[in-house]
Protein backbone atom coordinates (compact mmCIF):
# COMPACT_ATOMS: atom_id res chain seq x y z
CA UNK A 1 0.00 0.00 0.00
CA UNK A 2 1.22 3.49 -0.80
CA UNK A 3 1.64 5.70 2.26
CA UNK A 4 0.40 8.93 0.76
CA UNK A 5 1.76 10.99 3.62
CA UNK A 6 5.27 9.77 2.86
CA UNK A 7 5.21 10.73 -0.83
CA UNK A 8 7.64 13.34 -2.12
CA UNK A 9 5.79 14.99 -5.00
CA UNK A 10 8.82 17.04 -6.03
CA UNK A 11 10.79 13.90 -6.85
CA UNK A 12 9.60 14.03 -10.47
CA UNK A 13 11.06 17.52 -10.86
CA UNK A 14 14.31 16.38 -9.29
CA UNK A 15 14.54 13.65 -11.95
CA UNK A 16 13.54 16.00 -14.77
CA UNK A 17 16.37 18.37 -13.89
CA UNK A 18 18.88 15.56 -14.36
CA UNK A 19 20.15 15.17 -17.98
CA UNK A 20 18.20 12.27 -19.50
CA UNK A 21 15.26 12.58 -17.12
CA UNK A 22 13.54 15.48 -18.87
CA UNK A 23 10.67 13.51 -20.43
CA UNK A 24 9.42 11.70 -17.33
CA UNK A 25 5.98 13.31 -17.16
CA UNK A 26 5.15 12.31 -20.75
CA UNK A 27 4.56 8.73 -19.61
CA UNK A 28 0.95 7.52 -19.84
CA UNK A 29 1.68 4.07 -18.41
CA UNK A 30 1.07 1.96 -21.52
CA UNK A 31 3.74 -0.58 -20.44
CA UNK A 32 5.33 -0.92 -23.89
CA UNK A 33 8.73 -0.46 -22.22
CA UNK A 34 8.23 -3.43 -19.93
CA UNK A 35 6.71 -5.65 -22.61
CA UNK A 36 9.74 -5.22 -24.87
CA UNK A 37 12.40 -5.35 -22.17
CA UNK A 38 14.70 -8.38 -22.60
CA UNK A 39 15.34 -8.49 -18.85
CA UNK A 40 11.74 -9.51 -18.13
CA UNK A 41 12.57 -12.93 -19.61
CA UNK A 42 15.29 -13.36 -17.00
CA UNK A 43 14.12 -11.43 -13.94
CA UNK A 44 10.49 -12.09 -13.06
CA UNK A 45 8.75 -8.89 -12.06
CA UNK A 46 11.27 -6.55 -13.70
CA UNK A 47 9.17 -3.56 -14.59
CA UNK A 48 10.50 -0.19 -15.80
CA UNK A 49 6.91 1.06 -16.22
CA UNK A 50 6.40 0.63 -12.50
CA UNK A 51 9.59 2.54 -11.66
CA UNK A 52 8.27 5.42 -13.77
CA UNK A 53 4.87 5.42 -12.06
CA UNK A 54 6.49 5.27 -8.62
CA UNK A 55 8.68 8.22 -9.62
CA UNK A 56 5.67 10.20 -10.81
CA UNK A 57 3.88 9.48 -7.53
CA UNK A 58 6.87 10.66 -5.52
CA UNK A 59 7.97 7.35 -4.00
CA UNK A 60 11.51 8.67 -3.83
CA UNK A 61 12.92 6.33 -1.20
CA UNK A 62 11.46 3.20 -2.82
CA UNK A 63 12.65 4.17 -6.29
CA UNK A 64 16.19 5.12 -5.28
CA UNK A 65 16.64 1.90 -3.31
CA UNK A 66 15.12 -0.33 -6.00
CA UNK A 67 17.76 -2.92 -7.01
CA UNK A 68 16.24 -3.16 -10.50
CA UNK A 69 17.80 0.22 -11.33
CA UNK A 70 21.20 -1.43 -11.54
CA UNK A 71 20.49 -4.23 -13.99
CA UNK A 72 19.25 -2.13 -16.92
CA UNK A 73 21.43 -2.98 -19.94
CA UNK A 74 20.82 0.40 -21.63
CA UNK A 75 19.90 -1.60 -24.74
CA UNK A 76 17.45 1.16 -25.73
CA UNK A 77 14.61 -1.18 -26.72
CA UNK A 78 12.24 0.66 -24.39
CA UNK A 79 13.34 4.03 -25.72
CA UNK A 80 12.89 2.90 -29.33
CA UNK A 81 9.36 1.62 -28.72
CA UNK A 82 7.98 4.22 -26.32
CA UNK A 83 5.09 6.07 -28.01
CA UNK A 84 5.56 9.05 -25.69
CA UNK A 85 9.31 9.57 -26.16
CA UNK A 86 9.95 9.15 -22.43
CA UNK A 87 13.50 7.95 -23.23
CA UNK A 88 13.36 5.31 -20.52
CA UNK A 89 16.96 4.10 -20.86
CA UNK A 90 18.25 7.64 -20.29
CA UNK A 91 15.66 8.22 -17.57
CA UNK A 92 16.84 5.21 -15.57
CA UNK A 93 20.38 6.53 -15.94
CA UNK A 94 19.25 9.87 -14.50
CA UNK A 95 17.66 8.11 -11.52
CA UNK A 96 20.83 6.03 -11.02
CA UNK A 97 22.90 9.19 -10.80
CA UNK A 98 20.58 10.69 -8.19
CA UNK A 99 20.89 7.46 -6.19
CA UNK A 100 24.69 7.56 -6.48
CA UNK A 101 24.79 11.11 -5.14
CA UNK A 102 22.51 10.09 -2.28
CA UNK A 103 24.92 7.30 -1.43
CA UNK A 104 27.91 9.65 -1.61
CA UNK A 105 26.07 11.93 0.83
CA UNK A 106 25.56 9.00 3.20
CA UNK A 107 21.77 8.95 2.86
CA UNK A 108 21.42 5.72 0.90
CA UNK A 109 23.05 2.32 0.66
CA UNK A 110 23.08 0.93 -2.88
CA UNK A 111 23.00 -2.84 -3.03
CA UNK A 112 24.92 -3.16 -6.29
CA UNK A 113 28.56 -3.12 -7.34
CA UNK A 114 27.72 -1.26 -10.53
CA UNK A 115 28.35 2.29 -9.24
CA UNK A 116 31.76 1.15 -8.07
CA UNK A 117 32.52 -0.35 -11.47
CA UNK A 118 31.34 2.71 -13.39
CA UNK A 119 33.42 4.98 -11.18
CA UNK A 120 36.52 2.83 -11.58
CA UNK A 121 35.97 2.98 -15.35
CA UNK A 122 35.68 6.75 -15.29
CA UNK A 123 38.84 7.05 -13.23
CA UNK A 124 40.77 5.32 -16.03
CA UNK A 125 39.43 7.85 -18.50
CA UNK A 126 40.24 10.73 -16.22
CA UNK A 127 43.80 9.46 -15.76
CA UNK A 128 44.63 8.15 -19.22
CA UNK A 129 41.94 9.29 -21.65
CA UNK A 130 41.42 5.70 -22.73
CA UNK A 131 40.21 2.53 -21.12
CA UNK A 132 42.96 0.67 -19.29
CA UNK A 133 41.55 -2.79 -18.55
CA UNK A 134 44.10 -3.77 -15.90
CA UNK A 135 43.80 -0.47 -14.07
CA UNK A 136 40.03 -0.80 -14.12
CA UNK A 137 40.09 -4.37 -12.84
CA UNK A 138 42.61 -3.51 -10.13
CA UNK A 139 40.60 -0.58 -8.81
CA UNK A 140 37.24 -2.34 -9.10
CA UNK A 141 38.24 -5.62 -7.45
CA UNK A 142 40.30 -3.97 -4.73
CA UNK A 143 37.41 -1.71 -3.77
CA UNK A 144 34.81 -4.45 -4.03
CA UNK A 145 36.71 -6.97 -1.92
CA UNK A 146 38.05 -4.48 0.61
CA UNK A 147 41.78 -5.02 0.11
CA UNK A 148 44.29 -5.30 -2.71
CA UNK A 149 45.11 -8.91 -1.84
CA UNK A 150 41.50 -10.09 -1.66
CA UNK A 151 40.78 -8.12 -4.81
CA UNK A 152 43.54 -9.86 -6.73
CA UNK A 153 42.34 -13.26 -5.48
CA UNK A 154 38.80 -12.53 -6.68
CA UNK A 155 40.04 -11.18 -9.99
CA UNK A 156 42.22 -14.18 -10.61
CA UNK A 157 39.29 -16.50 -9.84
CA UNK A 158 37.06 -14.67 -12.34
CA UNK A 159 39.64 -14.00 -15.00
CA UNK A 160 42.46 -16.54 -14.96
CA UNK A 161 41.11 -18.72 -17.75
CA UNK A 162 39.77 -15.78 -19.70
CA UNK A 163 43.12 -14.03 -19.46
CA UNK A 164 45.01 -17.12 -20.62
CA UNK A 165 42.65 -17.44 -23.54
CA UNK A 166 43.39 -13.87 -24.63
CA UNK A 167 47.11 -14.32 -23.98
CA UNK A 168 47.29 -17.38 -26.25
CA UNK A 169 45.75 -15.34 -29.06
CA UNK A 170 48.24 -12.53 -28.63
CA UNK A 171 45.64 -10.18 -27.21
CA UNK A 172 47.49 -9.52 -23.96
CA UNK A 173 50.43 -7.63 -25.41
CA UNK A 174 51.84 -4.29 -24.29
CA UNK A 175 48.60 -2.52 -25.22
CA UNK A 176 46.74 -4.61 -22.64
CA UNK A 177 49.42 -4.58 -19.95
CA UNK A 178 50.24 -0.88 -19.96
CA UNK A 179 47.86 2.05 -20.20
CA UNK A 180 47.52 3.75 -23.55
CA UNK A 181 47.52 7.40 -22.76
CA UNK A 182 46.26 10.32 -24.76
CA UNK A 183 48.81 13.11 -24.98
CA UNK A 184 46.51 15.77 -23.61
CA UNK A 185 45.45 14.26 -20.29
CA UNK A 186 44.88 17.59 -18.55
CA UNK A 187 41.74 18.12 -20.62
CA UNK A 188 40.34 14.74 -19.51
CA UNK A 189 40.67 15.82 -15.91
CA UNK A 190 39.03 19.15 -16.65
CA UNK A 191 36.07 17.46 -18.37
CA UNK A 192 35.33 15.30 -15.33
CA UNK A 193 35.79 18.23 -12.99
CA UNK A 194 33.63 20.68 -14.86
CA UNK A 195 30.94 18.71 -16.69
CA UNK A 196 28.00 16.76 -15.38
CA UNK A 197 24.86 17.47 -13.43
CA UNK A 198 25.11 20.19 -10.83
CA UNK A 199 28.33 21.60 -12.26
CA UNK A 200 26.81 24.28 -14.48
CA UNK B 1 28.64 8.64 -52.81
CA UNK B 2 32.27 9.19 -53.60
CA UNK B 3 33.80 9.73 -50.14
CA UNK B 4 37.14 8.00 -50.37
CA UNK B 5 38.72 9.00 -47.10
CA UNK B 6 37.55 8.86 -43.50
CA UNK B 7 38.75 9.78 -40.04
CA UNK B 8 39.10 6.42 -38.30
CA UNK B 9 37.98 6.06 -34.69
CA UNK B 10 39.24 2.61 -33.60
CA UNK B 11 37.91 2.57 -30.01
CA UNK B 12 39.66 1.24 -26.91
CA UNK B 13 39.45 -2.55 -27.54
CA UNK B 14 41.11 -2.12 -30.97
CA UNK B 15 44.54 -2.87 -29.53
CA UNK B 16 43.47 -5.71 -27.25
CA UNK B 17 40.32 -7.84 -27.22
CA UNK B 18 39.07 -6.67 -30.62
CA UNK B 19 42.40 -6.46 -32.45
CA UNK B 20 41.01 -8.67 -35.25
CA UNK B 21 38.26 -6.14 -35.85
CA UNK B 22 40.82 -3.36 -36.20
CA UNK B 23 43.05 -5.48 -38.45
CA UNK B 24 40.21 -6.55 -40.75
CA UNK B 25 38.76 -3.05 -40.93
CA UNK B 26 42.10 -1.65 -42.10
CA UNK B 27 42.85 -4.30 -44.74
CA UNK B 28 39.30 -4.28 -46.10
CA UNK B 29 39.34 -0.51 -46.55
CA UNK B 30 42.78 -0.67 -48.11
CA UNK B 31 41.53 -3.29 -50.56
CA UNK B 32 38.58 -1.05 -51.40
CA UNK B 33 40.91 1.88 -52.04
CA UNK B 34 39.51 3.95 -49.20
CA UNK B 35 41.90 5.72 -46.93
CA UNK B 36 41.50 5.64 -43.15
CA UNK B 37 43.29 8.40 -41.28
CA UNK B 38 43.22 7.68 -37.57
CA UNK B 39 41.81 10.48 -35.42
CA UNK B 40 45.01 11.79 -33.92
CA UNK B 41 45.27 11.18 -30.18
CA UNK B 42 41.58 10.17 -29.93
CA UNK B 43 40.11 9.56 -26.45
CA UNK B 44 37.58 7.04 -25.14
CA UNK B 45 33.94 7.74 -26.10
CA UNK B 46 32.71 7.04 -22.57
CA UNK B 47 31.41 3.54 -23.42
CA UNK B 48 28.37 2.40 -21.41
CA UNK B 49 29.91 3.37 -18.08
CA UNK B 50 29.97 7.15 -18.33
CA UNK B 51 26.27 7.64 -17.78
CA UNK B 52 26.12 11.40 -17.54
CA UNK B 53 25.28 12.60 -21.07
CA UNK B 54 27.05 15.92 -20.55
CA UNK B 55 30.37 14.22 -19.82
CA UNK B 56 29.86 12.02 -22.89
CA UNK B 57 29.27 15.14 -25.02
CA UNK B 58 32.44 16.82 -23.73
CA UNK B 59 34.58 13.70 -24.19
CA UNK B 60 33.41 13.33 -27.77
CA UNK B 61 33.61 17.04 -28.56
CA UNK B 62 37.36 16.49 -28.48
CA UNK B 63 37.21 13.55 -30.92
CA UNK B 64 34.85 15.44 -33.22
CA UNK B 65 36.99 18.58 -33.09
CA UNK B 66 40.11 16.64 -34.09
CA UNK B 67 38.29 14.99 -37.01
CA UNK B 68 36.99 18.41 -38.01
CA UNK B 69 40.56 19.74 -38.12
CA UNK B 70 41.50 16.72 -40.24
CA UNK B 71 38.61 17.73 -42.53
CA UNK B 72 37.10 14.26 -42.54
CA UNK B 73 33.93 12.41 -41.59
CA UNK B 74 34.30 9.71 -38.96
CA UNK B 75 33.93 5.96 -39.36
CA UNK B 76 34.05 3.56 -36.41
CA UNK B 77 33.64 -0.22 -36.25
CA UNK B 78 32.20 -0.16 -32.71
CA UNK B 79 28.47 0.23 -32.11
CA UNK B 80 28.88 1.85 -28.68
CA UNK B 81 31.53 4.30 -29.89
CA UNK B 82 29.23 5.10 -32.81
CA UNK B 83 26.29 5.76 -30.49
CA UNK B 84 28.30 8.03 -28.19
CA UNK B 85 30.01 9.93 -31.02
CA UNK B 86 26.79 10.42 -32.95
CA UNK B 87 24.59 11.42 -30.03
CA UNK B 88 27.28 13.91 -28.99
CA UNK B 89 27.42 15.16 -32.55
CA UNK B 90 23.65 15.69 -32.62
CA UNK B 91 23.60 17.37 -29.20
CA UNK B 92 26.53 19.68 -29.99
CA UNK B 93 25.29 20.59 -33.48
CA UNK B 94 21.87 21.50 -32.16
CA UNK B 95 22.83 23.42 -29.02
CA UNK B 96 25.02 26.48 -29.29
CA UNK B 97 25.03 26.96 -25.54
CA UNK B 98 26.34 23.43 -24.99
CA UNK B 99 29.06 24.00 -27.59
CA UNK B 100 30.09 27.20 -25.81
CA UNK B 101 30.11 25.50 -22.41
CA UNK B 102 32.25 22.65 -23.68
CA UNK B 103 34.58 25.08 -25.45
CA UNK B 104 35.03 27.05 -22.23
CA UNK B 105 36.54 23.96 -20.55
CA UNK B 106 39.39 23.77 -23.03
CA UNK B 107 40.20 25.12 -26.49
CA UNK B 108 40.74 21.57 -27.74
CA UNK B 109 36.99 20.94 -27.28
CA UNK B 110 35.99 23.67 -29.73
CA UNK B 111 33.80 21.86 -32.24
CA UNK B 112 31.89 23.69 -34.97
CA UNK B 113 29.56 20.91 -36.09
CA UNK B 114 31.21 20.11 -39.39
CA UNK B 115 31.61 16.34 -39.10
CA UNK B 116 29.42 13.32 -39.91
CA UNK B 117 29.77 10.16 -37.84
CA UNK B 118 29.16 6.75 -39.39
CA UNK B 119 29.26 3.14 -38.33
CA UNK B 120 31.26 0.84 -40.59
CA UNK B 121 28.10 -1.06 -41.68
CA UNK B 122 26.54 2.19 -42.82
CA UNK B 123 29.68 3.18 -44.74
CA UNK B 124 30.02 -0.22 -46.41
CA UNK B 125 26.40 -0.58 -47.54
CA UNK B 126 25.27 3.02 -47.99
CA UNK B 127 28.41 5.00 -48.87
CA UNK B 128 30.41 2.44 -50.81
CA UNK B 129 27.41 0.37 -51.84
CA UNK B 130 26.58 -3.23 -52.57
CA UNK B 131 27.27 -2.75 -56.27
CA UNK B 132 30.86 -1.63 -55.83
CA UNK B 133 31.50 -4.23 -53.15
CA UNK B 134 30.06 -7.00 -55.33
CA UNK B 135 32.31 -5.96 -58.21
CA UNK B 136 35.33 -6.54 -55.97
CA UNK B 137 34.28 -9.90 -54.57
CA UNK B 138 36.88 -12.47 -55.56
CA UNK B 139 35.76 -15.51 -53.56
CA UNK B 140 32.62 -17.02 -52.16
CA UNK B 141 32.24 -17.75 -48.47
CA UNK B 142 29.67 -20.53 -48.61
CA UNK B 143 28.69 -20.37 -44.97
CA UNK B 144 25.38 -20.17 -43.20
CA UNK B 145 25.60 -16.97 -41.21
CA UNK B 146 23.54 -15.56 -38.34
CA UNK B 147 23.69 -11.76 -38.54
CA UNK B 148 23.80 -10.36 -35.01
CA UNK B 149 23.01 -6.64 -34.85
CA UNK B 150 22.71 -5.99 -31.12
CA UNK B 151 21.69 -2.63 -29.74
CA UNK B 152 22.93 0.58 -31.30
CA UNK B 153 22.47 -0.14 -35.00
CA UNK B 154 18.67 0.14 -34.98
CA UNK B 155 18.18 2.00 -31.68
CA UNK B 156 17.67 4.59 -30.31
CA UNK B 157 15.78 6.30 -33.16
CA UNK B 158 17.81 9.52 -33.50
CA UNK B 159 21.13 7.74 -34.04
CA UNK B 160 19.82 4.54 -35.67
CA UNK B 161 20.76 3.78 -39.28
CA UNK B 162 18.86 0.54 -39.77
CA UNK B 163 15.40 -0.82 -38.96
CA UNK B 164 14.95 -1.39 -35.19
CA UNK B 165 13.09 -4.69 -35.56
CA UNK B 166 14.13 -6.00 -38.96
CA UNK B 167 17.60 -4.62 -39.73
CA UNK B 168 19.15 -5.64 -43.04
CA UNK B 169 22.53 -3.98 -43.65
CA UNK B 170 24.57 -6.95 -42.47
CA UNK B 171 22.27 -9.35 -44.36
CA UNK B 172 23.14 -7.49 -47.60
CA UNK B 173 26.85 -7.93 -46.92
CA UNK B 174 26.53 -11.62 -46.06
CA UNK B 175 24.58 -12.21 -49.29
CA UNK B 176 27.23 -10.56 -51.42
CA UNK B 177 29.96 -12.69 -49.84
CA UNK B 178 28.08 -15.74 -51.11
CA UNK B 179 26.82 -16.70 -47.67
CA UNK B 180 23.36 -17.75 -46.64
CA UNK B 181 21.57 -15.69 -43.99
CA UNK B 182 19.85 -18.06 -41.57
CA UNK B 183 16.51 -17.12 -39.97
CA UNK B 184 17.57 -15.33 -36.81
CA UNK B 185 14.76 -13.05 -35.87
CA UNK B 186 14.33 -13.51 -32.17
CA UNK B 187 17.73 -12.50 -30.79
CA UNK B 188 19.47 -10.63 -33.61
CA UNK B 189 18.53 -7.25 -32.17
CA UNK B 190 18.57 -8.31 -28.51
CA UNK B 191 21.35 -7.17 -26.19
CA UNK B 192 24.39 -9.46 -25.76
CA UNK B 193 24.49 -8.74 -22.01
CA UNK B 194 27.87 -7.02 -22.28
CA UNK B 195 27.15 -3.98 -20.10
CA UNK B 196 26.49 -6.25 -17.11
CA UNK B 197 29.45 -8.57 -17.61
CA UNK B 198 31.46 -7.16 -14.71
CA UNK B 199 28.61 -6.44 -12.30
CA UNK B 200 25.95 -9.10 -12.95
CA UNK B 201 27.68 -11.88 -14.84
CA UNK B 202 24.71 -14.22 -14.26
CA UNK B 203 22.37 -11.98 -16.25
CA UNK B 204 25.01 -11.18 -18.87
CA UNK B 205 25.66 -14.88 -19.52
CA UNK B 206 21.94 -15.63 -19.76
CA UNK B 207 21.54 -12.91 -22.40
CA UNK B 208 24.55 -14.10 -24.41
CA UNK B 209 23.48 -17.75 -24.17
CA UNK B 210 20.17 -16.94 -25.87
CA UNK B 211 21.94 -15.16 -28.72
CA UNK B 212 24.37 -18.04 -29.22
CA UNK B 213 21.78 -20.80 -28.92
CA UNK B 214 19.37 -19.26 -31.40
CA UNK B 215 22.19 -19.06 -33.94
CA UNK B 216 23.07 -22.68 -33.31
CA UNK B 217 19.45 -23.83 -33.51
CA UNK B 218 19.05 -21.94 -36.78
CA UNK B 219 21.87 -24.06 -38.23
CA UNK B 220 24.38 -21.22 -38.52
CA UNK B 221 28.04 -22.01 -39.22
CA UNK B 222 29.00 -18.72 -37.63
CA UNK B 223 27.72 -15.45 -36.22
CA UNK B 224 28.67 -12.16 -37.88
CA UNK B 225 28.65 -8.98 -35.84
CA UNK B 226 29.94 -5.42 -35.74
CA UNK B 227 30.74 -4.45 -32.14
CA UNK B 228 33.69 -5.37 -29.91
CA UNK B 229 31.59 -5.70 -26.76
CA UNK B 230 29.29 -8.17 -28.54
CA UNK B 231 32.46 -9.89 -29.76
CA UNK B 232 33.80 -10.13 -26.24
CA UNK B 233 30.56 -11.64 -24.91
CA UNK B 234 29.78 -14.04 -27.74
CA UNK B 235 33.31 -15.08 -28.73
CA UNK B 236 35.80 -14.51 -25.90
CA UNK B 237 33.32 -15.45 -23.17
CA UNK B 238 31.78 -18.35 -25.08
CA UNK B 239 33.84 -21.04 -23.31
CA UNK B 240 32.82 -19.54 -19.93
CA UNK B 241 29.16 -19.52 -20.98
CA UNK B 242 29.41 -23.15 -22.10
CA UNK B 243 30.91 -24.05 -18.75
CA UNK B 244 28.41 -22.03 -16.69
CA UNK B 245 25.40 -23.71 -18.29
CA UNK B 246 27.00 -27.10 -19.00
CA UNK B 247 26.29 -26.77 -22.71
CA UNK B 248 28.25 -27.04 -25.93
CA UNK B 249 27.98 -24.27 -28.47
CA UNK B 250 31.21 -24.10 -30.48
CA UNK B 251 29.98 -21.20 -32.59
CA UNK B 252 32.62 -19.21 -34.48
CA UNK B 253 32.02 -15.47 -34.23
CA UNK B 254 33.41 -13.21 -36.95
CA UNK B 255 33.46 -9.47 -37.31
CA UNK B 256 31.61 -8.57 -40.49
CA UNK B 257 34.80 -7.02 -41.90
CA UNK B 258 36.55 -10.39 -41.46
CA UNK B 259 33.80 -12.14 -43.43
CA UNK B 260 33.78 -9.47 -46.13
CA UNK B 261 37.58 -9.59 -46.26
CA UNK B 262 37.51 -13.31 -47.04
CA UNK B 263 35.16 -12.62 -49.95
CA UNK B 264 37.46 -9.86 -51.19
CA UNK B 265 40.20 -12.48 -51.37
CA UNK B 266 42.24 -11.19 -48.43
CA UNK B 267 44.49 -13.63 -46.61
CA UNK B 268 42.88 -14.95 -43.41
CA UNK B 269 45.97 -14.07 -41.34
CA UNK B 270 45.77 -10.44 -42.39
CA UNK B 271 42.12 -10.46 -41.32
CA UNK B 272 43.16 -11.67 -37.88
CA UNK B 273 41.08 -14.84 -38.18
CA UNK B 274 43.60 -16.61 -35.94
CA UNK B 275 42.78 -14.08 -33.19
CA UNK B 276 39.14 -15.04 -32.67
CA UNK B 277 38.75 -17.18 -29.57
CA UNK B 278 36.43 -19.81 -31.05
CA UNK B 279 38.30 -21.43 -33.92
CA UNK B 280 37.38 -19.97 -37.32
CA UNK B 281 39.06 -22.61 -39.53
CA UNK B 282 35.69 -24.14 -40.39
CA UNK B 283 34.67 -20.83 -41.95
CA UNK B 284 37.98 -20.30 -43.75
CA UNK B 285 37.38 -23.79 -45.14
CA UNK B 286 34.16 -22.60 -46.77
CA UNK B 287 35.95 -20.04 -48.93
CA UNK B 288 35.81 -21.16 -52.54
Amino acid sequence: MIKTWELEPNFKYEIMKEPGGEHLTSCFQCSTCTLGCPLTEIIPGYNPRKIIQMSLLGMRKEVLSNPDLWVCLICQTCTARCPQDVRIADLLGAIRRIAEREEEAGRLKIDSVRPRFDKAFMHQLEKYGRLYDFGLAKEYYTGREGSFFKGMMAMSKDYKEFGMRLFKKGKMGPKALFPEKVKDREVMKKIFEQMGAGKK
Amino acid sequence: MSERKYAYYPGCPSGTTAMEQDMSMKVVFEKLGIELEEIEDWNCCGAAEVEDPEIVYALNARNLAIAEKQGLNIVTPCSICYYNLERSNIALKGDEELRARVRSIDASLAYNGGVEVKHVLDVLVNDIGVEELSSKVAKKVEAKVAPYYGCYIGRPPETAFDDPDAPGLMDRLIELTGGEVVPYNYTKTKCCGGPLMMTRQDIAFEMARKVLEEAKNAGADCIALACPLCGMMLDAKQPDIEEAFGIEIGMPVLYITQLLGLALGIDSGKLGLDKNIVDTKSIIGKVV
